[in-house]
């Protein structure tokens, strides 16, 4: 299992984080204060480590110079939206950033891709019959390969990622298209419709009233 | 071109035309004396042949009664030879000018004879094979003839001299100038250097470097320049130190505020879609939910906190004179029901001139922290006391205490000491701040005395001073 050590002074941080990730199937630890951070690390090995900047004890900055030779990736979270902030943390060697405050998604979604990179992220995911390597963009069902555009594949990423997690209409379009929803687009649902078609999801992709899309798959 | 290269410039060439006018004038001037005395002496020597012709003529044997050309000849060769190795040259001619003797080298025409008669001398200055002369003219009577005398009087010497005084003042002249312009150089360079510095010290300031001062090195109009640009300098900095520091606690402020407010609100965003997308169990929607209201309660308490800074910072105050037993029963009632700490009061009765609510807000403000510093069961002092200047109200705690280095910091707004333990007792790092903007409306500061362990006095000065200022004001 992937192990996460979580770093942020405020408690109500920690838990939201550790909560969402939890949820994603990571094993979450978390600290509030700079200096017992770096004892944690020093004891155990992390696959990731989300910090934050403003901590008692020695900053996130101070925290990133001791990770860096140890060769854990990091994402900075914090309050501070400055370029010159973000890259200050990017150059001491962060992998992502965060600011702030963020969707659930968003930070799954980046949690995610940091441990792609590193090759540490589940590559293949499973669903029902439906089996999907995300590095290698390849999608069979019941050992069949099926054919998805850019966008679908996109979408369907999401989905697995979140498992039984009901994601907003909004976050989606975001997130898949890359540009701001303006609530009247049809081309998500017809996307969605398609998907459906093409996996046999027509009972496990249901519609949230109001919200959006959920991906049941019984646990 | 640059000044001092203007001044250089302009100074050699007044000095070239100073110098060139006034060393003509004088060589020219030497000249003319000599040449004068040359003259008066040509002239004098000619008289002086005159006579001598005159009398040699006299002495001429009678043996014609007319002077005979070979006697004046004659008498001629004796005159020139008189001249004793003088280089003395004559010429003598007849009635009708012709030649009847003439010296060596005697070869000038015969135009000053035209203007000769008999009562008049003439003379001219001739150049005859590179050499000057000046040649003299009169008329001799004798023995009935009247014949012409010419002499002539070798004044090269006077015409070379003025050649060599030329020669020597254009040297003179020349080493003049040079020596002039180096030293008219140094002059302009050193009569410009308050100019110069001036130049560095605004080319520096204009960079970016207020602190740079141009060196007063004159204490003529220049030195007075410099004196004036450094104190406009002085301004200069002072104003721009000012904005600078406005404009970094501005930036201090909006960082801190939009770190203060993001906390919150990740927290508030992050639990509500963790509500809204996911099927989670009662307990941890309790803890959701919970978050969510717990950290709406601190939005709220900071978005009050900053009302009340704001309002202080802008709001017209309504002084009133209330007795100090007013406060301290206020407080005492307001901490009533705190028993885990022991306050003890203690206070001179006597009236201040305040805004009664803005004052309580401050020592409530005061309390607090002094409670959050302490442990449970310790001491707080709470003091009011007539001093001097006014009457003073103290604060007293024996709980942690603040680092020196921190004492500058703490009203800073959102500064906060110790955080996590601040944040548990729901504090906002905004309540020193506000009591230090209230203070500056009564003219006073808040004066911190800590020790890290021994604890820590808070304490303020309300002055009476100010009590008279305000009552004329209020009554005119």
């Amino acid at each position: 299992m992937i192990k996460i050590l979580i770093v942020d002074d405020e408690k109500p941080i920690c838990d939201l984080i550790d909560l969402n990730l939890s949820a994603s199937g990571y094993h979450c630890t978390a600290v509030q204060d700079g200096l017992e951070a770096i004892e944690m690390i020093e004891k155990e090995k992390y696959d990731l480590i989300l910090l934050d900047i403003m901590l008692p004890g020695a900053d996130g900055y101070d925290i990133m110079e001791y990770i860096r030779p140890l060769k854990i990736p990091v994402i900075f979270i914090t309050a501070k939206r400055e370029v010159k902030d973000r890259v200050k943390g990017l150059k001491l060697g962060a992998d992502d950033y965060l600011i702030k405050p963020f969707d659930v998604v968003e930070l799954v979604a980046r949690v995610e891709a940091v441990l792609r990179r590193y090759h540490k992220a589940q590559r293949i995911i499973t669903v029902g019959d439906v089996v999907v390597d995300v590095e290698a963009r390849q999608v069979t069902r019941a050992g069949k390969p099926v054919v998805l555009t850019n966008k679908e594949f996109g979408l369907l990423v999401l989905f697995i990622t979140n498992k039984n997690v009901a994601l907003f209409r909004e976050s989606l379009y975001e997130k898949v298209w890359e540009e701001e929803y303006y609530g009247d687009s049809r081309t998500l649902d017809l996307h969605v419709q398609r998907l459906r078609r093409k996996l046999g999801w027509e009972h496990n992709l249901v519609a949230v009233y109001k919200v959006g899309y959920r991906l049941e798959v019984p646990q | 071109m640059k000044f001092s290269l203007k001044l250089l410039l302009w100074s050699i060439i007044v000095m070239a035309i100073s110098l060139g006018f006034s060393g003509f004038y004088f060589v020219n001037y030497v000249f003319e004396t000599s040449l004068e005395r040359e003259v008066g002496q040509a002239l004098d020597e000619n008289s002086i042949l005159r006579f001598a012709f005159e009398t040699a003529a006299l002495n001429v044997p009678a043996k014609y009664d007319v002077l005979q050309n070979g006697s004046i000849e004659q008498i001629a060769l004796n005159l020139e030879s008189g001249g004793q190795n003088t280089g003395r040259m004559l010429r003598i001619s007849d009635e009708e000018r012709n030649v009847l003797y003439a010296s060596d080298g005697f070869e000038t025409d015969e135009e000053l004879l035209g203007q000769t008669d008999e009562l008049t001398k003439t003379y001219r200055i001739i150049r005859q094979n590179e050499q000057y002369y000046i040649q003299t003219g009169s008329t001799v009577k004798a023995l009935d003839r009247v014949l012409y005398l010419e002499t002539l009087r070798n004044v090269s010497e006077v015409f070379n001299e003025r050649a060599l005084g030329f020669t020597v003042y254009r040297r003179v002249t020349i080493l003049m100038l040079i020596l002039g312009t180096v030293i008219m150089y140094l002059i302009a360079s050193l009569l410009t250097k308050p100019i110069r510095l001036l130049t560095k010290a605004t080319k520096q300031m204009a960079a970016g470097d207020y602190q740079y001062r141009a060196q007063k090195v004159s204490s003529d109009e220049l030195g007075q320049l410099t004196q004036d640009f450094n104190q406009m300098a002085e301004a200069l900095e002072e104003n721009v130190g000012k904005l600078e520091d406005e404009i970094q606690a501005r930036e201090d402020f909006m960082g801190a505020f939009a770190h203060e407010l993001k906390t919150p609100l990740t927290s508030i965003i992050g639990y509500a879609d963790l509500l809204r997308s996911r099927k989670l169990d009662e307990e941890k929607s309790f803890l959701s939910a919970n978050y969510i209201y717990t950290e709406g309660k601190r939005l709220e308490a900071m978005s009050i906190r900053l009302l009340d800074i704001m309002v202080a910072r802008h709001a017209a105050p309504q002084f009133q004179t209330v007795p100090v037993e007013n406060l301290f029963l206020y407080l005492q009632n307001m901490f009533r029901n705190n028993e885990e700490m022991n306050f003890t009061y203690s206070y001179e009765p006597y009236t201040v001139l305040v805004e009664t609510d803005l004052i309580i807000t401050v020592l409530i403000n005061l309390l607090d922290n002094a409670c959050k510093a302490s442990e449970p069961g310790s001491n707080i002092e709470v003091t009011g006391r007539k001093e001097e200047e006014g009457y003073r109200f103290m604060v007293r705690d024996y709980g942690v205490g603040i680092a020196p280095e921190e004492v500058k910091k703490i009203t800073k707004a959102f500064y906060m000491v110790d955080k996590s333990r601040s944040r548990s007792r729901n504090g906002a790092g905004l309540g020193l701040a506000l009591c230090a903007e209230i203070l500056s409306l009564h003219e006073s500061r808040l004066e911190i005395d800590s020790r890290p362990g021994e604890g820590t006095t808070m304490s303020f000065l309300i002055r009476d001073g100010r009590r008279e200022d305000e009552h004329e004001e209020i009554s005119s």
